[in-house]
């Protein structure tokens, strides 16, 4: 069930929000409104961890992870460290890495089982990457922006990429997500997918500005209330053809 | 998006209003005080500023008029009909003509009295061109009081105009009076419009919006159209005409079955045929309204012929003409706006045949290529046979079955809490009140951040008890076999002697260890001292001597050399001259040397360098005398010119101005 939302009266919640199948980590702001809609969708199955990261609010743009860990930048304190620490499962691992492009959530794009990177990540973060976050690691851009985390959400059921991707993009992406996969925006047309859009395999939040064909699509893609990708090219063609050309 | 906003355009004034306004701002924005005793030239530009301000002012005004007001022939040719129809596009045309002609009138008016003003030879006459310059451009705008009052009566009837849009999806409702158009509008969309049984209640377009297949439809009410020649039409009908003309929407042509609107099925049948061109290659649907009052089958076979012609009519001409499919196949749609019966199938029947015939369309057009993409789901092709499987933890499904029945409990949400206790900026969430920690106990515990000048947590290691074991482990390792090894030497059979060498290189061992360890630990604080500076390795003869001892060296002999040349070095003590004991004849007479090196280097100061050995580095005296013939002739031609050298590149004042200048000319006076 996808959820449309604001932080602050500003739709790029996924800057503010990073969630996955294990925790739901949501910035800390002048209000609870915001924390209060993914409380209310998640908190009797995850926890949904009120956070700052290296003093800042951009949570989901600077933090990776999923269900198996969480990657934090070098400049996360200490204290956030800890809080983080006490409020996720023992299985989650914590770790703060040592990285030249220290926006993680631009950088990484991840599920539960692969994760695509940044081509000039540092090797060594790959590896971490790879063992903290038990993911099959691959050096992507999509639609040609090396910030994969930016223009691509996707999980275990499916992801939604840059309106620009090329079919054969899509096809390749899919293959190597193993996942079906959609080209499309949120926003009323934005296309920094990563910054309007948070999910993970039973929900979906994205910003308040998305328009019902989009949500459509989202819902769809994501396999959210039972709807089917295949949605998208039967029943929803030509309403979509219709809205976009 | 409203392409077409005429809600924007602003005020028009009425002649004599926009006189005072432009007169008054002139009045305001330009200097008002003007002397007599002025220089001519200052009392002519006063006047010419205030006759060229007034002019740009009704330019600048006039100008704004004409762009605000939409052009006829650049808008969309539905709304340019319905200018034309509302407004009559003479007249319109007229008036905004007249605007443009008035402000090339003023521009010109102006023109003239400046050029006039130039010529203007006292204040009065200046002041009297500029009366008459201003005097005329008012006239010109007086004449034209009658386009302006029209114009504005323009102006706000258009403001209140419905924003159509013209090229978005669109249903269109048409039809005889009082058959239900309205209703329809009213039940379909949350547009509230007025319904009375009476004809032409509708008097002019009316917008509503509707959703359906997350797109937004527009649903357009027009008023009724009678049956009779374009030429007698009103304008209540030709806005419908309009609107049937020139957007491409799906029509609903609305049929009143039971006849209680005024008008028999064979009247609204022949209206029907009558406008179809006006349908043609638009989605064009029959509707037969108030079944609630009378069903299709109780109509009589005449009737009901008619009926089935106009909608096999239609089906016709929505495919350009042709029937596709036969006969059977178009279908009467019937609906009652009273019991809703009927409604959404209409609706949704016209959506989905016009969004059809767009996307037709559309696919032809070039702008598909730029979102084909989008509507393609990528499927993934394996590529191992590993499963990933989504992770949905089970609680989801059970709150999910509970929230579907209705039996899910309202959480509290920290919103609430915030509503409950002072609202935002009041309330401060418990961030710790969901830790997960082993000991519920712990969760407020006040972790130490700073202790002893040391950050905590660069301390905090999760491993640390591991490590610490494994350290220790080794230490008893290592200690044992240094035992081990102690115990392996003996020391027996060493000499005294010997023993006494060993101790003394044991002892000297550990005090090289101590001192390094020392500078170590002082490595990053301390300075680097210059070795002059450092007591310790400050070469004097005391350190030499220490350090050859030390490595067993005798050092008599260098410390000897060393206190020899220091001596030369310092420059001899006169000793005490000593009287000859005796005369020794054989003792060679000592040589005085004398050069007159020194007496020409004796000065009253000492000199900071050495001068050069007169001839070093030449061979023989032929050579040095050739040097000083060289240097002469050298510096021969820097003589010549007074210069001190060659670097010299002074350039004297040659005609000094205390010398050369003064008033006398050529030497009139015999003095100076």
């Amino acid at each position: 069930m996808a959820t449309r939302c604001q932080f602050e009266n500003n739709n790029e919640i996924g800057v503010f929000a990073k969630l996955t199948n294990a925790y739901c980590l949501v910035a800390l702001g002048g209000a609870e409104n915001f924390y209060s809609v993914f409380e209310a969708e998640l908190a009797d199955h995850i926890p949904v961890v009120k956070t700052s990261i290296a003093g800042t609010r951009l949570v989901g743009r600077i933090t990776a992870g999923n269900k198996n860990g969480l990657l934090l930048p070098n400049s996360t304190t200490d204290q956030e460290l800890l809080h983080i620490r006490n409020s996720l499962p023992d299985e989650v691992v914590v770790q703060r890495i040592d990285e030249r492009l220290s926006a993680l959530g631009n950088c990484i794009a991840c599920n539960d089982y692969v994760a695509l990177i940044h081509p000039d990540i540092d090797k060594e973060t790959e590896e971490l990457v790879a063992d903290v976050l038990g993911v099959e690691v691959f050096r992507q851009s999509v639609a040609g922006n090396v910030l994969v985390g930016s223009y691509c959400t996707f999980t275990n059921q499916g992801g939604l990429v840059h309106p620009q991707t090329s079919i054969e993009d899509l096809d390749e992406l899919s293959s190597l997500l193993q996942v079906p996969l959609v080209a499309g925006t949120v926003n009323r047309g934005s296309d920094v997918i990563g910054a309007g859009l948070v999910a993970n395999d039973w929900a979906a939040f994205c910003g308040l500005d998305t328009t019902a064909t989009e949500l459509s699509v989202i819902e769809s893609v994501f396999k959210l209330r039972d709807s089917q990708p295949s949605n998208i090219v039967n029943e929803m063609r030509n309403s979509l053809i219709d809205s976009m050309a | 998006m409203p392409l077409y906003n005429f809600k924007t355009i602003n005020v028009v004034p009425t002649g004599k209003d926009f006189v005072d306004i432009v007169l008054s701002k002139t009045q305001r924005q330009t200097p008002t005080v003007v002397h007599n005793g002025w220089a001519i030239q200052r009392i002519r530009s006063f006047y010419m500023r205030k006759v060229k301000f007034t002019q740009s002012s009704w330019h600048d005004k006039l100008t704004k008029i004409l762009d605000d007001f939409p052009k006829v022939d650049d808008v969309h040719p539905f709304y340019a009909d319905l200018l034309n129809v509302l407004y009559d596009r003479d007249h319109y045309k007229l008036a905004l003509g007249q605007l443009n002609m008035a402000r090339n009138l003023i521009d010109k008016v102006s023109q003239d009295y400046v050029r006039l003003l130039k010529y203007g030879d006292s204040l009065y006459r200046c002041k009297q061109l500029k009366r008459a310059a201003m005097g005329r451009m008012c006239t010109i705008m007086k004449r034209q009081s009658a386009s302006l009052a029209y114009l504005e009566q323009v102006r706000q009837h258009m403001s209140r105009l419905p924003s159509i849009d013209p090229n978005t999806r669109t249903l269109l409702v048409c039809g005889y009076p009082n058959v239900g158009k309205s209703s329809f509008m009213n039940r379909v969309t949350r547009a509230d419009v007025d319904v009375q049984p009476y004809a032409f209640t509708t008097k002019s377009l009316f917008v509503g919006h509707t959703d359906y297949k997350y797109l937004r439809w527009q649903v357009i009410d027009t008023p009724g159209i009678l049956d009779r020649p374009l030429e007698e039409r009103n304008t209540i009908e030709m806005q419908s005409i309009t609107a049937l003309a020139h957007l491409r929407a799906a029509v609903l042509y609305i049929l009143d079955i039971s006849e209680q609107c005024g008008y028999t099925i064979a009247q609204q049948a022949a209206l029907f045929h009558s406008i179809k061109p006006l349908f043609a290659n638009k989605p064009l649907l029959v509707v037969a309204n108030k079944t609630d009052v009378a069903s299709v089958d109780s109509l009589s076979p005449a009737d009901q012929a008619l009926v089935r012609e106009m909608v096999v009519e239609a089906a016709k001409t929505s495919n350009g003409g042709m029937l596709v499919g036969g006969e059977e196949e178009a279908e009467l749609l019937t609906m009652s706006t009273l019991s809703m019966d009927g409604v959404m199938k209409v609706k949704t029947t016209a959506c989905d045949r016009l969004l059809s015939m767009r996307v037709e369309v559309k696919l032809q057009g070039k702008r598909i290529n730029d979102v084909v993409n989008r509507i393609h789901v990528a499927v993934p092709q394996a590529r191992d046979n590993a499963s990933r499987p989504p992770c949905i933890p089970p609680s989801v499904a059970a709150a999910r079955a509970l929230k579907d029945a209705g039996a899910a409990p309202a959480r509290k949400t920290e919103k609430d809490m915030q509503e409950e206790n002072g609202g935002a900026g009041v309330y401060s969430a418990d961030l710790r009140k969901l830790y997960h920690l082993k000991d519920e106990a712990w969760k407020y515990d006040i972790m130490p951040e700073i202790r002893d000048g040391h950050n905590v947590f660069d301390f905090v290691d999760p491993d640390i008890e591991a490590k610490l074991e494994a350290l220790e482990r080794e230490e008893d390792a290592l200690a044992a076999a240094a035992a081990l090894e102690a115990e392996g030497m003996d020391e027996d059979h060493l000499t005294p002697e010997e023993a006494e060498t060993l101790r003394d290189i044991r002892a000297r061992k550990a005090k090289i260890i101590a001192q390094h360890r020392v500078k170590k630990s002082t490595a990053n604080n301390q300075a680097v001292l210059p070795r002059r500076a450092d007591r310790e390795r400050k070469s004097t003869s005391t350190n030499m001597q220490a350090s050859l001892e030390r490595m067993g060296i005798d050092a008599t002999a260098a410390m000897a050399r060393a206190r020899s040349r220091s001596q030369s070095r310092a420059g001899r003590k006169r000793t005490r001259s000593e009287a000859p004991e005796a005369m020794d004849v054989d003792a060679a007479p000592v040589k005085r040397i004398h050069s007159s090196k020194s007496r020409s280097m004796s000065r009253g100061r000492s000199l900071s360098t050495a001068a050069p050995r007169d001839g070093a580095g030449l061979k023989d005296a032929a050579q040095r005398n050739k040097a000083v013939k060289m240097s002469d002739k050298a510096q021969r031609k820097a003589g010549k010119l007074a210069r001190r050298g060659e670097g010299d590149r002074h350039i004297p004042d040659l005609k000094p101005k205390h010398l050369m200048s003064g008033k006398s000319g050529i030497g009139k006076r015999d003095w100076r």
